[in-house]
Formats: structure tokens, sequence, C-alpha cells
């Protein structure tokens, strides 16, 4: 049962205490292997009858237009910047996640709020303005960050898709190579995350390891926090949801159409 | 976390508030003219301007996409874009800034929809803190009479309908409107914004909007018409288009 926790205080609209689904963050620099576990971990858990719905950073409806004309352009200010994100963020938590949670399903998060509060604060965002900004975010059950260091993470990089302008810096970092630029901000966003995950308690899993170590390190960590799941929903505080995973599939691809 | 007036810059920032119809642009706009007339370069901010933000507020409003915590982070992000991109570098240039809402718009219109007053304190601590804050303080019943007789349909979000209070847009518009002005009675003192009586003949209001300006302006710069003014006198023009232009009205 995810307790209806938030950071700082509770936004408008939010009703309830606790929702019968299970939010669960995976955080970590581009190139760490996030989505390709997050995809795995689907995979396990629909096999083992649990309805899933996998989240990224996407852009929303709602401000996704804005941000691309905004980064295309490179016109605005961080902090005009990280509002938009906040309210794509905030779209997809009240439109998305908290009405998967509500139907009983397991939310995976690919990042969360912790890689825009890492990212900003590189960029030389008050780190407690950004944190005070994300106040109205739900405390996931888990946040497991896998923990990588630049050398493991430059093969990776390098045999996928190459060095991305933001994914080394090259919005705010002087310099025109390419690769010292990206080490120098993987070494920043790094820092930025350990300090995060020492501050908000997050699982770490060593990510230099096999894609098949860190999947089964993973199972474990979820494992425990969707464990009594099959429990709850038979004594079923929400009767809508049943404990048959053919159910469970409907209301998953009921849920999933309108985020599209 | 509060705004911002530590920065030591050079301009001055004027700003009104107050529910609809309470005359805030009307005084507002005198002072324009007469801040121009004495030769300070004065810069104009809209609450809801910038071109960015705009496209979004109107995809969002157009498709009631807007919960209140959207409609609060939507708006402040085109205020954030406006304190950088415009009102901060009129500041730090030595303008007079004028602005028609500011933050404490934001703080009565999301507060009133249940986000955390706090919260939205420390939000908006990225905004520079005004010189001073003009409160226009209206009975509710004249203010809307006001805004009833110029605009019989009122807008969606304009007359609260998101909150449901009624179904009735009028209605609904009347009760939003109160309880704007009940959360604006709690920001006059926490804030210490200058309370106007909007009651007052328009022109005593603005007789006494700029007896309290005018401490203000000692040490900011002026800005005489130069060659523009001269090559109008000497083509016996008014410049009417002209001042539209740059911004600044004709010298009779």
């Amino acid at each position: 049962m995810t307790e209806l926790s938030f950071y700082g205080f509770r936004p408008p609209g939010i009703e309830g205490e606790t929702l019968p689904g299970r939010l669960i963050v995976i955080e970590a620099t581009d190139g760490a292997g996030r989505s390709t576990h997050v995809a795995l971990l689907k995979e396990w858990l629909e096999d083992e009858g649990y309805a899933v719905m996998d989240t990224g950073l996407r852009r929303s409806d709602l401000a996704g237009p804005g941000i691309r004309r905004a980064k295309g352009g490179h016109t605005l200010d961080q902090i005009t910047l990280n509002l938009f994100y906040a309210a794509d963020f905030w779209d997809r938590l009240e439109r998305q996640i908290i009405p998967a949670l509500r139907a009983g399903m397991v939310v995976l998060a690919d990042r969360y709020v912790f890689s825009l509060i890492a990212r900003a604060a590189v960029r030389g965002v008050s780190l407690e303005w950004m944190e005070e900004l994300y106040s109205f975010a739900l405390v996931p059950d888990r946040v497991i960050y896998l923990d990588i260091d630049v050398a493991h993470l430059l093969p990776r990089v390098l045999s996928s898709t190459g060095f991305d302008y933001w994914e080394s810096g090259q919005d705010f970092l002087r310099g025109s190579n390419v690769y010292e630029t990206f080490v120098q901000y993987q070494q920043m966003l790094l820092a930025e995350f350990s300090r995060l995950a020492r501050r908000h308690g997050f699982t770490v899993i060593d990510a230099r390891g096999t894609v098949t170590e860190i999947h089964q390190a993973l199972r474990n960590v979820v494992d425990e926090a969707v464990r009594g799941m099959r429990e709850l929903h038979v004594a079923g505080a929400d009767q809508t949801v049943a404990s048959a995973p053919e159910d469970l599939q409907v209301t998953r691809s009921e849920r999933a159409a309108p985020s599209g | 976390m509060a705004m911002r007036d530590d920065l030591g810059v050079p301009g001055r920032l004027f700003i009104v508030e107050g529910i609809d119809g309470s005359g805030k642009s009307t005084q507002l706009n005198l002072l324009h003219k007469w801040l121009i007339s004495q030769g300070y370069l004065v810069v104009f901010s809209e609450w809801n301007s910038s071109p960015i933000v705009k496209e979004t507020t109107r995809r969002g409003k157009k498709r009631r996409l807007l919960s209140p915590m959207s409609f609060s982070l939507i708006h402040a992000a085109d205020f954030a874009s406006r304190v950088h991109s415009q009102i901060l570098p009129a500041l730090q240039a030595g303008a007079v800034v004028l602005a028609d809402r500011y933050v404490y718009t934001a703080f009565a219109r999301d507060a009133v929809r249940g986000v955390s007053r706090d919260w939205l304190n420390r939000l908006y601590s990225f905004a520079v803190k005004p010189s001073l804050a003009f409160y226009f303080d209206s009975p509710l019943a004249e203010s809307i009479r006001r805004i009833m007789d110029g605009r019989p349909k009122l807008k969606y979000y304009e007359a609260g309908l998101d909150m449901e209070l009624s179904s009735d847009p009028e209605e609904s518009f009347r009760l939003y409107q109160g309880l704007i002005k009940h959360e604006y009675e709690r920001l006059v003192d926490e804030f210490g914004l200058v309370r106007m009586d909007a009651t007052e003949a328009l022109i005593r209001q603005q007789q006494r909007m700029r007896d309290l300006v005018r401490p203000h302006l000692s040490g900011v710069m002026r800005f005489d018409g130069g060659e523009i003014h001269q090559a109008l006198r000497d083509a016996d023009l008014l410049g009417r288009y002209l001042g539209e232009v740059s911004g600044r009205p004709p010298t009779p």
C-alpha cells in the first residue's frame, strides 16, 4: 500500500490516504542502462501477474511543445526552464502516475524528480530552490539508483547513442572538445546524484556489472517492494481492482490509453 | 527564501494589484503617462505575456487541461521568463518598470485553489521585490458591476469555473472574486502592500499614487527625447506614431 505522502505539501486535487499500487523509481545518468532495466523489470513483473505502467520523463500534452521550443531556441533562463519541467512532471504525476497507483498498478518510473534536480543543480540553480519546487512530488515506495562511474559509462555511451549535446553539458560548459565536456559534465552530475542518494535514502545498486547481475539485484529490491500486493487486493479496499491477472490487464490498457 | 531585494539595481519597480474591475490598470496607465512626461525611461510589463508561455497557456486553457497545480506552475514559468528577459534587465539598465499585476496575483489565485502558501512564497523567491506595491481596494459589488457592464461573456478561468463554485458563470465569478479579495486582504498585511481606496475620485487616487511614487524616484536616470524629438519639432510633426513605436508619447 503506497502511503500518500509528499515531500513537502499535498497538492490540491489529490484525495485519499493510501493507494493500492506501488511506485518504483529508477534513477541514473543517461547510458547507465536505465531503460533496459525498466523494460526487463516490466517483463518480469507482468510475468508474475502484476499490472505495470512504465513512465519516463517524456513530454506531456501540456508543457511539451513549450519545452521543445525553449530548448530549440536556447531562449529560456534556467528558472523558467525548470518551472516548465515541473509543470510537465506534475501533469504526468496527476494524470498518469497517481491514477495508475489508484488502480493498483506497479508504476515503474524511468527517472523522477531527482534527475531534474541534479541536472538543474549542476547548471547553477539553487539546490534548495529545486527541492522546494518539487516538494509537491509523491514520495515513491523505492528509489533505486543505478550507480556507475564515468569509466564504465564511456564504452556504453559510445556503443549506443554517442555523445549527446545535453548529456555532454554543451549547453553550459565551455570548450569545444565534446569528449572533455562529456567527462566533466558526467562527473558533476554523478556527484550530484550521490549527494541526493545519501540525502533521500536511495537504494543504490552497483551498475558496473553485467545486465544479468544488475537485473537480479533490481529484482530483489522490487520483489520486496511489491510483496504483499496480492493479499491487500484480496482484502480489497479498492474493489475495482481484482486479484486476477486478466482483470489487471484490462485496467492497464484502459489506463494506458489516454496517456498516449 | 523571500523575494530578492538585495540586487542593488539602479531602476525602480512599481506594481499594482487588485481584483478585476478595481481600476488598477487605469491608475497604472496614468502613472505611466506621468513618468514619461517627467522624462523617465519606462518599461511596462503585463501579466501572462511572454511568447513561449503564451502558447502553452493557450493550449491548456483551450483543452481545459489545467488543474490548480498545472495552472500555478505554468504561470510561474511565464512570470520567471518575464522577470529574466524583461523586468530584471530593465531594472539593471536603470528604467522604471511598471507591472500590472505581480506575484501577489499568483499568490491569491493559487492559494484560493488550495496550493500551499508557504510553497508559493518560496517558489517565487526569484522575483524582484517591488519598490512600491499598490493594492486597489474596491467593494466587490462595484467591481463586478464594472466588469459585467463591459464584458457580458465570461471566460472559463476568468470566472473561476474550474473551482466548481457554481455552474452559472456569473455567480461563479462573483464567488470567485470574493475569495480572491479575501486572499488579497491577507497579502496586504503580510507583504506591506499600499492600500488604495478605489472608491475615491480617480484624480485623487492618481495624485496619491504620484505622491507616493515621487520619493522613490530620486537618483533614477532621465532620458530626454533627443534627436528624434528635435527632428519632429523641426518638421512641425506631432510624432504620434513614432511615439507608439518608441513607447514614448510625442512632446506637445
